[in-house]
């Protein structure tokens, strides 16, 4: 019963799409304010229904309620019960109707928090995000059923893919999605302005706290997807440029440039039709990832073409959104009013560099993800584009945007003395000069770009901090007063130096962890000593332990530097009867300077001769730490963005009530 | 129960979507008024920026000279804007009947609302039973392995026809093989056995099930599944148009409707699509029927003269009959299993369904080991019912 309630609820839901698709955008052309107002409870009809149903699907998984295909497919009586839950979301009908879910948490959230919004905005945008609705909610229901059912139901489930039995896992991909469908309503916002032919500062600044909510999300998602990568994978690396990374990551560099081009249409009024179209887009990058990931087109081009249906659903639904969008625009954005103007030498100016790099570097990035796609279904050949390519086109891009983004923010609006400027940053460059050749020094070995960009991200890091003193004057005036000033700052500022300092910090980590890695991959039998980066490492054996749904071999490491023991370390090799797989379970000792990273590969023989002898991966990886680090300062410092006051600011009777009683206060 | 249920879901979402008639007040966030709020806020922020040092004065002048103007001109568009209108009362309510009229219409089409929900913790019964089933099949298997005389030959099929129930195609497979030597070994015993090679190679025709199925064939060449897979053999090696004409010829041989006919019917239009023939249809292949009452001699001839259409007719009205016996007899067992695959050839799922489930209820009392349970079991979960 459980299970087709879920059914029937998302079938109200796709009406109650519909009805929101139509009803309010008519309401606002004509204006009908009761129309219009009728997308704030459709909206709210939209989240409850599809609520209910992900809850009705969660639970047929909590209980292993095996009259549902995509349960028994995707779960096991014998899985613990956190990965029960989160197979909810592991399949492919389950993560699209997280995707739906999103899509309607978006909805009513601006329904619901978007009380400074004008109605005929707010009708028109929760309009257009009816219609990506409408488009998922069917799909999701007439080719990828997430409550088909089977009777009489098979004794047990086939197992969720053990890879996917992660905790990482399990929370990457609703991180993913809300930053990927968070854009959804960024995108909604633009058409709808669009076709309300009106963008100005007042949208620019409504829509920015959404922009943000989806790139903080996305952020997290993304580096959650990598530390994953990192420890489960057993290869020891956070970032594959694989396909599946590449398509969030898009998203993510748009987004980025989004962020900040919306700040010059809100404080300046330029950069209008730019910003309209990089919400487009950015959307559009979504989609093509959930297309590209969700139509099996990477396992390979032949198994889309086998079982087309979806893949052609969700093409047609990409042409339509992308198509109809580009489209709206090359019609409505000529309309509109130029914005002010500025000198080539202005915050404005740098903020286009920066988005110019941006979307060069999303391009270069789109360009190594499609190429191999675009190639096998013309010619058959599989080619695999990997880090070469990208270390090679995308971070020269990167190198040059991050050196801008020290220099950014201290350039003022409309024009700025580059004289000024360069004085006060002049120290910090010679001090960035030194610290690479000290680096050099230190280090020795290492390619040219390394220290380079060690240089660079220490050039980021002491300018942000540098803006930031001179903001607070710290120095020049007492202390109390710096403090008194930085409390005075707007919280917008901080979290642009928190994200500022965070991708410094981060990129410490990609350096070090990519330039300076060393590994090992050796034969081990119990008793070697495996010696790296000053560590001796040795190798104690290899016994059995079961886990709930899975045995495991489990290998013990003794970890000593100049002789003093420092850690232990139990890297597991596991083995799924079920779903019949394994996987490796890395064991790492993590510390500020770098993480001792071992995994159990595979038995070196199977011969009685050679029992106990293992093929073993260890490797040192200086500062991977600091990438965690900085994606959590990335995250944080776009909270304290979100949390700045003035994105709250416009509703109407509140801002006349204020006026009245708060104004001195302030 | 769940009908309840799926009426008051549908009655939350008519109230939800119903809401903005509860909210009269009919002052409008208005996009000017809206827009001038943000401008005056950021005016505010100047002064506030400049008052902390963090622009000089005369950017602080500059940038609100730009605001200030930028709000003149939001002052002039004010006049241009419309009033807001709150009629429409009629089509809000229209709209939100409309959504469980339209979530009604796709679930009827997608729902299941048959199927219980069955959690993994109330099956016990059937997993203490499944086990039985386990313990019972390993002694079976070790009873037929102590056998010095090697083990009866319906035992070792007993096996493996469970073992291939259970899923285990490979163990199936080797409990068969046991047999198939043997002089005893029908074409059915033969067939079954390929069956199970060709499972357990995921549908792959080997070599060795390969010849299981001629000598299936050599022993009796009607035999349908030895047949079937000789065609799907064909079909492997190439021999696309031989398969098909092979699996035609043994449709054109069925005394009436069989159980088999539609896989057969429905593996010659795979194959036919791929090399260009014309699809077929299971009504093409029924030439007579022995649901009662029987038709005469003159109906049959009659049939054979009549195009393909008025055929299917006539075994409708032959179908129509059986159906109305049966509502004066309802205890003939074997009459509602008929039916059921009349139904099922037809492609009447719905009234196929009801046949086997009446069947089903007639068939409790029967010996466990009753093959009509088992074809029983098997069409209703073919039905999907």
């Amino acid at each position: 019963m459980i299970p087709e309630t879920g059914q029937f609820a998302l079938a109200l839901a796709l009406a109650a799409a519909l009805v929101q698709s139509i009803l309010p955008m008519l309401g606002a052309a004509r204006g009908n304010l009761l129309w219009m107002r009728s997308a704030r409870s459709s909206s709210i009809a939209q989240l409850v229904l599809i609520g209910i149903s992900f809850v009705a699907l969660m639970r047929s998984f909590v209980v292993s309620d095996f009259t549902v295909l995509n349960v028994v497919e995707n779960s096991n009586s014998l899985k613990p019960m956190l990965f029960k839950v989160a197979g909810t979301w592991g399949s492919h009908e389950g993560s699209l109707l997280l995707w739906v879910l999103i899509l309607a948490i978006f909805g009513a959230g601006v329904a619901l928090f978007g009380s400074n919004i004008p109605d005929a905005l707010k009708a028109r945008t929760l309009s257009v995000q009816a219609w990506i609705s409408t488009g998922f909610l069917s799909f999701l229901l007439l080719t990828s059923n997430p409550f088909a059912r089977v009777f009489p139901p098979p004794l047990d489930g086939n197992d969720l893919n053990p890879l996917l039995q992660d905790l990482g896992l399990a929370m990457h991909p609703p991180l993913l999605y809300f930053g990927y469908v968070g854009f959804s309503i960024v995108f909604s916002f633009a058409v709808a302005a669009l076709i309300e032919g009106r963008v100005d500062a007042a949208w620019a600044r409504w829509v920015r706290p959404w922009t943000l909510v989806a790139w903080m999300s996305l952020t997290a998602g993304i580096a959650l997807g990598s530390w994953w990568a990192y420890y489960e994978l057993g290869w020891g690396g956070w970032w594959f440029w694989d396909p599946v990374e590449n398509v969030s990551f898009m998203p993510w560099l748009l987004g980025t440039a989004l962020l900040h081009s919306a700040i010059v249409t809100e404080k300046r009024g330029a950069f209008k039709s730019w910003t309209i179209l990089l919400a487009i887009l950015t959307f559009s990058l979504s989609l093509l990832g959930t297309f590209i990931v969700r139509s099996g087109l990477l396992t390979s081009v032949h198994a889309f073409a086998v079982d087309p249906e979806r893949g052609l659903y969700i093409l047609g639904l990409l042409a339509i959104t992308i198509g109809g969008s580009l489209t709206l625009y090359a019609w409505r954005a000529p309309a509109m009013e130029g914005g002010g103007l500025f000198t080539p030498i202005s915050r404005e100016a740098g903020l286009l560099v920066n988005n110019l790099l941006l979307a060069t570097a999303t391009a270069t990035v789109l360009f190594g993800t499609l190429y191999p796609l675009v190639l096998e279904a013309v010619t058959g050949d599989k080619i695999s584009v990997g880090p070469p390519f990208f270390n090679a086109t995308f971070i020269p891009i990167m190198l040059p945007l991050v050196v801008m983004m020290g220099i950014g923010p201290f350039l003022s609006w409309k024009r700025t003395d580059l004289k000024g400027v360069f004085q006060r940053l002049r120290f910090l460059a010679v001090l960035m000069g030194l610290a690479g050749l000290a680096t050099w020094y230190v280090l020795r070995g290492g390619p040219v770009l390394a220290y380079l960009s060690v240089a660079i991200a220490i050039w980021l890091l002491l300018a942000t901090l540098r803006e930031w003193t001179v903001r607070i004057r710290l120095l020049d005036v007492p202390m109390s007063e710096s403090i008194r000033r930085a409390r005075n700052l707007p919280r917008a500022s901080h979290g642009m130096t928190m994200a500022h300092v965070g991708l410094a910090i981060a990129m410490f980590g990609f350096v070090g962890s990519s330039a300076w890695k060393s590994e090992e991959i050796v034969f081990v039998q119990p008793g070697s000593i495996i010696e790296i980066a000053g560590f001796d490492v040795r190798f104690d054996g290899v016994e059995q332990v079961r886990g709930p749904n899975y045995v495991a071999d489990r290998g013990t490491l003794t970890v000593s530097r100049e002789g003093e023991f420092v850690t232990t370390l139990y890297p597991e090799r596991r083995s799924y009867p079920v779903a019949q797989s394994r996987t490796t379970e890395s064991a790492i000792r993590s510390t500020l300077a770098g993480d001792l990273y071992a995994s159990l590969a595979e038995p070196a023989s199977e011969t009685a001769s050679d029992q106990g002898a293992w093929t073993l991966r260890i490797l040192y990886e200086p500062l991977v730490f600091f990438i965690w680090m900085g994606s959590i300062m990335m995250i944080f410092g776009g909270g304290l963005s979100l949390s700045d006051r003035r994105l709250r600011v416009g509703a109407p009777r509140r801002a006349i009530k204020s006026k009245i009683a708060a104004t001195p206060a302030e | 129960m769940i009908w309840v249920l799926f009426a008051g879901l549908a009655a939350l979402t008519v109230i939800i979507m119903l809401d903005p008639l509860r909210r009269s007040e009919a002052v409008a966030a208005d996009r000017i008024a809206s827009a001038v709020t943000v401008h005056v806020d950021q005016l505010r922020e100047i002064d506030k920026d400049a008052e902390r040092g963090l622009i000089s004065t005369e950017e602080a002048k500059a940038a609100k000279v730009e605001i200030e103007r930028r709000l003149i001109a939001l002052e002039r568009t004010k006049s241009t804007t419309g009033h807001f209108e709150t009629g429409g009362r009629g089509a809000l309510w229209l709209s939100a009947l409309m959504v469980p009229l339209i979530a009604g219409a796709l679930y009827i089409q997608l729902g299941s609302p048959r199927i219980p929900g069955v959690p993994f913790a109330d099956r016990k019964e059937e997993r203490v039973e499944e086990a039985q089933i386990a313990e019972l099949t390993g002694r079976l298997l070790e009873r037929l392995q102590g056998d010095p005389e090697g083990g009866q030959t319906e035992g070792w099929m007993l096996l493996g026809q469970t073992y291939m129930r259970m899923g285990e195609y490979a163990d199936a497979a080797s409990a068969m093989e046991n047999v198939i030597g043997r002089d005893d070994a029908t074409s059915a015993i033969l067939s079954q056995y390929a069956q199970a090679l060709v499972a357990t190679e995921n549908g792959i025709v080997s070599p060795k099930a390969r010849t299981a199925i001629r000598r299936a064939r050599e022993l009796d060449p009607t035999n349908p599944a030895a047949t079937f897979y000789e065609a799907i053999a064909l079909d492997q090696a190439g021999g696309s148009e031989q398969a098909h004409d092979l699996l035609v010829a043994r449709l054109e041989q069925a005394a009436g409707p069989e159980p088999w006919m539609e896989l057969f019917v429905a593996q010659a239009n795979r194959i036919g699509e791929a090399i260009g023939r014309e699809p077929v249809s299971v009504a093409t292949f029924i030439s007579a029927t022995d649901a009662p009452p029987k038709p005469t001699r003159e109906d049959l001839a009659a049939a054979s003269e009549m195009s393909v259409e008025d055929r299917a007719a006539f075994i409708r009205s032959m179908v129509d009959g059986l159906a109305n016996r049966l509502a004066e007899d309802p205890d003939d067992l074997d009459g509602w299993l008929s039916l059921g695959n009349a139904y099922r050839v037809l492609g009447e799922t719905d009234k196929a369904r009801q046949a086997f489930e009446t069947a089903e209820a007639l068939a409790k009392n029967l010996a466990l080991d009753d093959p009509r349970k088992r074809s029983i079991r098997e069409a209703l979960s073919n039905l999907g019912g």
